[in-house]
């Protein structure tokens, strides 16, 4: 498989230096979906360069606490702010904060109708108005680092689905984000298509990029997460190192859920 | 009768008068029906409901009522007087073609998975972007099939003009029929023009939909 | 000899709804003229011929038009139709001993004329029907018990009078109609409607130029709006109407001659007339020779 290259161009931000300033601040965050209590007064600082594994049972809300980080789900209280500002209503703003975003998406949800290539470059020509030569030359760059810059003119339909989920990793890093958010990036995978995934991943986190990752990964969490962030019932219930998290977890709700994975 | 084939270039004329109402009526239905389908899937309320409205009122109207609205209601208050008549042609056939290319497209946005709008809008796509280079193409290439049909049908509905100013293939056969003791020839003929054009028009479909079939 | 004698009943019967707006045209008042039934008719005709089989039926169906003002014109609450042609259909039909109300009227439009005769669905069509060659190819045409011609019905403020200014302007008639056709080859642009009231609207409402059919139709028109439109040219056809038959039965078209040339004798023929398309004003014609009978 190929390896992911090591020098990483993505933005200015994240390749200069590892700062301690909270990039993304959820202060207090609820949301219901009609009565479902799905955040529960979520408060989460994310430092610039960090790297959170979010861990929790099905239905605690992560992919809902991933997805107000970019606004695809509007929030009911609390604040969200990105790099300092609060994120803006519905409209041209937001468009523009979410193109500061990357997300990633169990599902990877290529764009079916448009070349590997066309993906990629879609973005930057529309949203940061990037001429189309220089577009197509910076994803080629991009795909050859996650492996697939061969595959560049095909279909999303005529990849398999470790080599899709990279190209949408590529797509995402097209837009040179501020912070990458990954919902469960791998579980759609077949096993041997996971590390393929996992090893871009791991690369972005070395060079600095800051990541929400949720997954239930513990290799990817030891090597390349700062912190884990455990959630149940739409509450953070427990923060901690990886190595202290899988070790020695205080909650009994962690040893619950950490005793049903770990017997797979 | 030998009419139809002495007199051939009267049949091309009326065919050529068939295929300009046809091919204008089907772009604007076409650009009409992605418009009122993007305003009734879109988030703004009030084009949403003047969308439904209007796809609603239309689609329970015969095409005979809207030809008598804009070529005969119309002008007795004074408007569309001095507009050609093939112009107004295309106005009631488009008019009335327009929420069925709607509701085609409509259905092709729903066929494409939500997860697709969800990550143009996550790379900062706006609600216009998202429809124009990611939802649309993908709901067209969906609705090829419908669409088809929607337009075979409007180029027969082109037939209605007959009765209102236009000497289109319809119109003529009435002219040919009229004079000829008989009909049958006559009929085959403007018959097997029809059946060429819905032809073609079917094969374009079928061309578009081998094309776009890898890309699904 | 056959005989068959014929009585107005009421001198001053308006054919109202003949000539009036298509609002009015269902009047109740329309009646027509009534014709003396001749008795015993079936002993008059020769064993075999449609005549007699019609005579001893004691029904007829009779195609006429139900949307031509003045020639033949029902309106949608009317029992039967009124105008002209009807008024033909109640003289032969009394001459085979058959009352008005005892005929079946059907609309023939243009299209259907000929296989409606063709396949039987009618006995006779009397429906401002053209005598053409090519329509005596598949069909018999007894007459002509009438003769008009093509005009023009114009906007009073119109500069058209004359045949040459129709020339690149837009003319309406019923679409697939003769004058449609030979107002096409005078050079106008040609726009077929399906009725002539929506025609006489776009003249009205200034779409197109002028209408073109029979005079007959367009003086009646033109009395409805005597202040907003005129009827001009002098005819530039001739429109002979005959009564139609199937070649089936070629023995009707002696007799149809002889029916109408005793109506147009006697008078009943004038006074369908006036009761009809007289109404718009204009003079009673001379009535037509009629042509002989093929042999
Ligand atoms: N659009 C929605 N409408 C209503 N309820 C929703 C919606 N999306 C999610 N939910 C509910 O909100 C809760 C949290 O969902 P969420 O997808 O955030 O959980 P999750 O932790 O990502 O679960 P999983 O591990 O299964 O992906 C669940 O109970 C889910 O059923
Ligand atoms: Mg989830």
């Amino acid at each position: 498989m190929a390896r992911p290259g090591r020098m990483w161009i993505v933005s200015g931000a994240m390749t200069t230096h590892r700062t301690t300033d909270d990039l993304v601040v959820l202060d207090h965050v609820d949301k219901w979906f009609g009565q479902l209590h799905v955040l529960k007064d979520v408060d989460l600082r994310i430092r610039r360069g960090e790297v959170v594994v979010v861990i929790g049972p099905s239905g605690s809300g992560k992919s809902t606490l991933c997805r107000a980080i970019n606004r695809l789900e509007p929030i009911d209280k609390g604040t969200i702010t990105l790099d300092g500002k609060p994120l803006p209503e519905e409209g041209k703003e937001l468009a523009a904060l979410r193109a500061e975003v990357g997300m990633v998406f169990q599902s990877f949800n290529l764009f079916a109708h448009k070349t590997i290539l066309e993906n990629v470059t879609l973005g930057p020509i529309k949203v940061r108005g990037h001429k189309k030569d220089a577009a197509e030359k910076r994803a080629r760059e991009l795909l050859d680092r996650v492996g697939v810059g061969h595959q560049a003119e095909k279909y999303p339909a005529q990849l398999s689905g470790g080599q899709q989920q990279r190209v949408a990793i590529a797509r995402a890093l097209a837009m040179e984000p501020k912070v990458m958010l990954f919902d469960e990036p791998t579980s759609a995978l077949d096993p041997e298509m996971i590390s393929e995934v996992l090893e871009v991943m791991v690369d972005l986190a070395k060079q600095g990029m800051t990541m929400v990752v949720v997954t239930h990964e513990m290799g990817f969490a030891r090597t390349a997460g700062d912190r884990v962030v455990f959630m149940a019932d739409g509450a953070i219930v427990e923060e901690a190192t990886p190595e202290q998290f899988f070790t020695n977890p205080q909650s009994d709700r962690a040893k619950d859920f950490l005793g049903k994975i770990l017997k797979h | 009768m030998d009419d139809v084939t002495s007199e051939f270039d009267l049949v091309l004329q009326a065919f050529w008068l068939t295929i300009q109402l046809a091919a204008l009526s089907g772009v604007v239905s076409l650009v009409l029906g992605t418009v009122l389908a993007a305003m009734r899937v879109g988030p703004v309320a009030p084009f949403r409901l003047a969308a439904t409205t209007y796809v609603n009122v239309v689609r329970n109207t015969p095409l005979l009522i809207v030809f008598v609205f804009v070529f005969v209601a119309f002008p007795n208050l004074g408007l569309l007087v001095g507009t050609p008549f093939l112009l107004k042609g295309v106005v009631a056939v488009s008019l009335y073609t327009a929420p069925f290319v709607c509701e085609a497209i409509r259905a092709g946005i729903n066929a494409v998975p939500l997860g697709q709008a969800e990550a143009a809008r996550a790379i900062g796509l706006t609600f216009g972007q998202t429809m124009g280079n990611v939802v649309l193409p993908q709901a067209f290439r969906a609705a090829v099939p419908p669409l088809a049909s929607v337009l075979i049908a409007m180029t027969k509905n082109t037939s209605i003009a007959a009765v209102f100013g236009l000497m289109e293939a319809t119109a003529r056969m009435r002219y040919f029929t009229n004079n000829s003791a008989d009909d049958t020839v006559i009929f085959l003929v403007f018959a097997l023009g029809y059946i060429i054009i819905v032809e073609t028009l079917s094969a374009g479909a079928w061309g578009l939909e081998r094309r776009w079939r890898v890309a699904r | 000899m056959r005989h068959a004698r014929f009585r107005m009943a009421a001198a001053a019967v308006l054919l109202a709804g003949g000539l009036a707006a298509c609002g009015d045209a269902g009047n109740d008042d329309a009646e027509g003229v009534d014709v003396e039934v001749a008795e015993n008719a079936a002993d008059e005709f020769d064993d075999g011929t449609r005549m007699k089989e019609l005579a001893e039926d004691g029904n007829i169906v009779i195609g006429v038009k139900f949307d031509q003002p003045g020639i033949g014109f029902k309106g949608a609450t009317d029992d039967a139709p009124v105008g002209f042609d009807p008024e033909i259909g109640k003289i032969l039909a009394a001459d085979l001993g058959i009352a008005a109300e005892d005929i079946t009227w059907k609309e023939t439009i243009s299209d259907n004329r000929e296989p409606f005769l063709e396949s039987g669905e009618v006995d006779l069509v009397i429906a401002s029907y053209s005598i053409t060659d090519e329509r005596r190819e598949v069909v018999g045409q007894a007459g002509p018990y009438y003769v008009t011609g093509q005009q023009l019905l114009v906007r009073s403020d119109s500069d058209i009078d004359s045949l040459d200014d129709v020339k690149g302007t837009e003319v309406c008639s019923v679409t697939g109609s003769t004058s449609l056709e030979n107002i096409e080859a005078e050079g106008a642009r040609p726009r077929g409607f399906d009725t002539y009231s929506e025609c006489v609207d776009q003249v009205l409402n200034g779409t197109v130029d002028a209408m073109t059919t029979d005079g007959a139709i367009l003086l009646g028109y033109a009395a409805e709006n005597a202040d907003q439109l005129k009827v001009v040219v002098e005819p530039f056809s001739e429109e002979r109407y005959g009564v139609g038959y199937s070649l089936e039965a070629p023995e009707m078209c002696q007799w149809i001659v002889d029916t109408i040339t005793e109506a147009q004798e006697d008078g009943a023929w004038d006074e369908a007339f006036q009761a009809t398309l007289g109404q718009s004003g204009v003079e009673t014609p001379e009535p037509p020779a009629m042509d002989e009978c093929p042999a």
